[in-house]
């Protein structure tokens, strides 16, 4: 309003105004074009390099990482794979100590067939030869086509055969063991290897459904969500049955139990979302909040790191979840007051509000992008200037993951280290974190001159 | 032998007093040696001698209420070590330090005493090493500085700035510990 009557002032002025605006625009263009080119060609490269990395890594690399993977994953693979290495081993030794009366026996055995080494019987042969006769030996198959006849070779066939006894009762046992424990876990026992920063909701609501589907359209965000509830299988299925992008799982136990959040991978999850629980209630039952205060409390006391959010429809519980460390609140009560009044007060905003909100589709609204490293470290309004210029969207503030209170950022340098040690070490010993948890506050529309670190990520509105 | 004017002048406090007027305080200083584990300044205690150290190590440390696994003990808890480096100590420290080695030519301790009548010791001070000092008394002090209004004006000049910068450090050091206890209160 003010700008209105300042220009209703000068209104004589207008032309003024427009010329210099005029004048002003080339050197404004020319200015952030520049910036634009730089800024882009930082992002480029950083991009480029990337590029080339990736492709380093060879095809060998990967296939040792997924194989030293596979062997510290599967019990029955390591027994395997230890079962032949000693199997082969037994072999060479034998191959080596006994090697005439293996090679006789080849050509015994053998006949008139194929040989590696032509009419006479070579290593290769030799040692195939004594690893068949190790290998029937060791299954306790025990053909006798082949049969050690010094007594120097019966002798170390004793030893091996004893030996044998051993590991094929360690094998047997290993495979069993692996297939009971198998069953014991039954098909609710998840897929360890596809759960890292993956989403948990724990708790079902109509509000779950729709927010699934907002995440779903957003390609950027994790796809792997695990629901903790205990409403009916149906009609969790028919929920989640049109997602294409989300690989949802449903595990249908009590979520305010450490076993069953321990399950979930809630060490490694993302994000663990917390919903009022409507499982099994009437339509005019009110879900119970204790449990979400309950469940936060579960979820801080596994591990502090683990970013928790709260949906909660009371306020009174709103102190407790800022006692169970959450890291974020949501509260829908608390924006109503305010969207009546700017009805009144300034017409059109609450729908901007619902505009914003409400919208969509994943290319439109307000979103939180990434900043190139190639701005970090720049001023506000080189880095509006990149977003105004190279995609179009208007930069309206930051978010900015903090740690809320470090104290070890408040003590400073100044002041005893001996001191400074102690109260770390005293605060350590009581299991007290020197610095609170981190969550997100917002800087909106900031100074020209303000300085965007690596801890921001730019709010767009596309 | 007696105490030299150079090593009264390597002692920070004394170190602007002109070395003719170095040689008059050093007449008045007793020289000392002892060997490690000696205690040499006792927390509490009145004392009205201030120490000039010229080689050694010694640990200063305070009597301290600390929480350990087996409850809260009353326990002496090192705070900062002095070593001299001209000379260096003529042998290794008995026990290794845990708290950081400041090192100097040489250093005064118990200088308060050259300030207040009957200054309270503030901490406990051990040799680490075996160490060679001097003691110089309040009284001695006084009759050197009426004579020479000078020597006073530098020397409590540089126990006036070390004081200072110990309030400082003090300040800040209660500063963080009120933020420790309110942190620790929230939690």
């Amino acid at each position: 309003m003010d700008s209105n009557k300042n220009t209703q002032a000068n209104s004589s002025s207008f032309d003024d105004i427009d010329k210099k605006i005029q004048a002003n625009q080339v050197l404004y263009d020319q200015l952030h074009q520049s910036l634009i080119e730089e800024t882009i060609s930082q992002v480029e490269d950083e991009n480029n390099k990337k590029g080339s990395n990736k492709a380093e890594i060879s095809f060998l690399d990967n296939f040792i990482s997924k194989l030293s993977n596979y062997y510290s994953s599967n019990e029955l693979f390591r027994y395997a794979l230890w079962g032949f290495a000693a199997v082969f081993f037994a072999t060479t030794i034998l191959t080596i100590i006994e090697y005439p009366l293996f090679s006789g026996s080849v050509k015994d055995d053998v006949g008139d067939g194929f040989m590696f080494g032509g009419s006479e019987p070579n290593w290769v042969d030799t040692f195939f030869h004594t690893f068949w006769w190790a290998v029937v030996t060791f299954t306790t198959v025990g053909y006798g086509d082949v049969s050690p006849e010094t007594h120097l070779g019966k002798f170390l066939t004793i030893i091996i055969m004893i030996l044998n006894l051993g590991i094929v009762t360690m094998l047997t046992g290993a495979v069993s063991s692996v297939l009971v424990a198998a069953r014991l876990k039954g098909d609710d026992k998840l897929d360890e290897t596809k759960f890292h920063n993956h989403i948990i909701i724990a708790g079902w609501n109509s509000a779950v459904q729709s927010a699934l589907r907002l995440i779903e359209a957003n390609e950027d965000s994790a796809s792997v969500v695990i629901l903790i509830n205990e409403t009916e299988e149906e009609i969790i299925k028919r929920a989640i049955s049109g997602f294409d992008r989300l690989d949802i799982t449903h595990l249908s136990e009590n979520f305010t139990q450490e076993g069953v959040l321990k399950k979930a991978f809630i060490e490694e999850c993302g994000t663990f979302m917390i919903v009022p629980d409507e499982s099994g209630l009437l339509p005019n039952e009110k879900p119970d909040e204790d449990k979400t205060v309950l469940t936060a409390l579960t979820a801080k006391s596994i591990l502090e790191d683990i970013q928790v959010v709260a949906y909660i429809l009371d306020e009174e519980y709103i102190s407790h979840l800022h006692r169970a460390n959450v890291n974020e609140i949501v509260f829908p009560d608390e924006h109503i007051p305010h969207m009546l009044a700017k009805h009144v007060t300034d017409p059109g905003v609450p729908q901007l509000f619902d505009e914003l909100i409400t919208q969509e589709k994943q290319d439109k609204g307000i979103q939180v992008v990434s900043i190139p490293k190639g701005l970090v470290g720049l001023t506000h309004n080189k880095v509006s200037a990149y977003y105004k210029f190279k995609h179009k969207w208007l930069l309206v503030g930051y978010a900015i993951r903090k740690a809320g209170f470090s104290l070890e950022e408040q003590m400073g340098e100044s002041g005893s280290p001996i001191i400074r040690d102690m109260i770390k070490e005293q605060l350590d010993s009581a299991g007290i974190k020197l610095s609170s948890d981190e969550h997100v506050i917002v800087e909106i529309n900031p100074d020209d001159e303000y300085v965007v670190d690596g801890k921001h990520k730019a709010l767009v509105l596309r | 032998m007696s105490v030299s004017a150079k090593q009264i002048q390597k002692i920070n406090y004394f170190s602007k007093v002109p070395e003719e007027l170095c040689s008059e305080i050093a007449k008045a200083v007793e020289e000392k040696s002892c060997s490690p584990g000696t205690i040499l300044l006792k927390e509490g205690e009145t004392g009205d001698t201030m120490l000039l150290v010229f080689q050694g190590q010694v640990e200063v440390s305070k009597n301290m209420m600390v929480k350990t696994s087996s409850g809260f003990t009353m326990s002496t808890k090192s705070i900062i070590r002095l070593e001299t480096t001209d000379p260096a100590p003529s042998n290794d420290p008995i026990t290794q330090p845990t708290v950081s080695v400041v090192k100097a030519p040489g250093f005064g301790i118990g200088e308060f005493s050259l300030v207040l009548d009957d200054a309270k010791r503030t901490s406990h001070v051990t040799a680490m090493t075996d160490v060679k000092y001097g003691v110089l008394s309040l009284e001695d002090f006084s009759k050197i500085v009426d004579k020479h209004p000078s020597i006073g004006g530098s020397v409590y000049f540089e126990v006036a700035k070390s004081a200072v910068n110990n309030l400082a450090t003090a300040t800040q050091d209660i500063s963080n510990l009120t933020q420790a206890f309110f942190f620790a209160l929230t939690k």
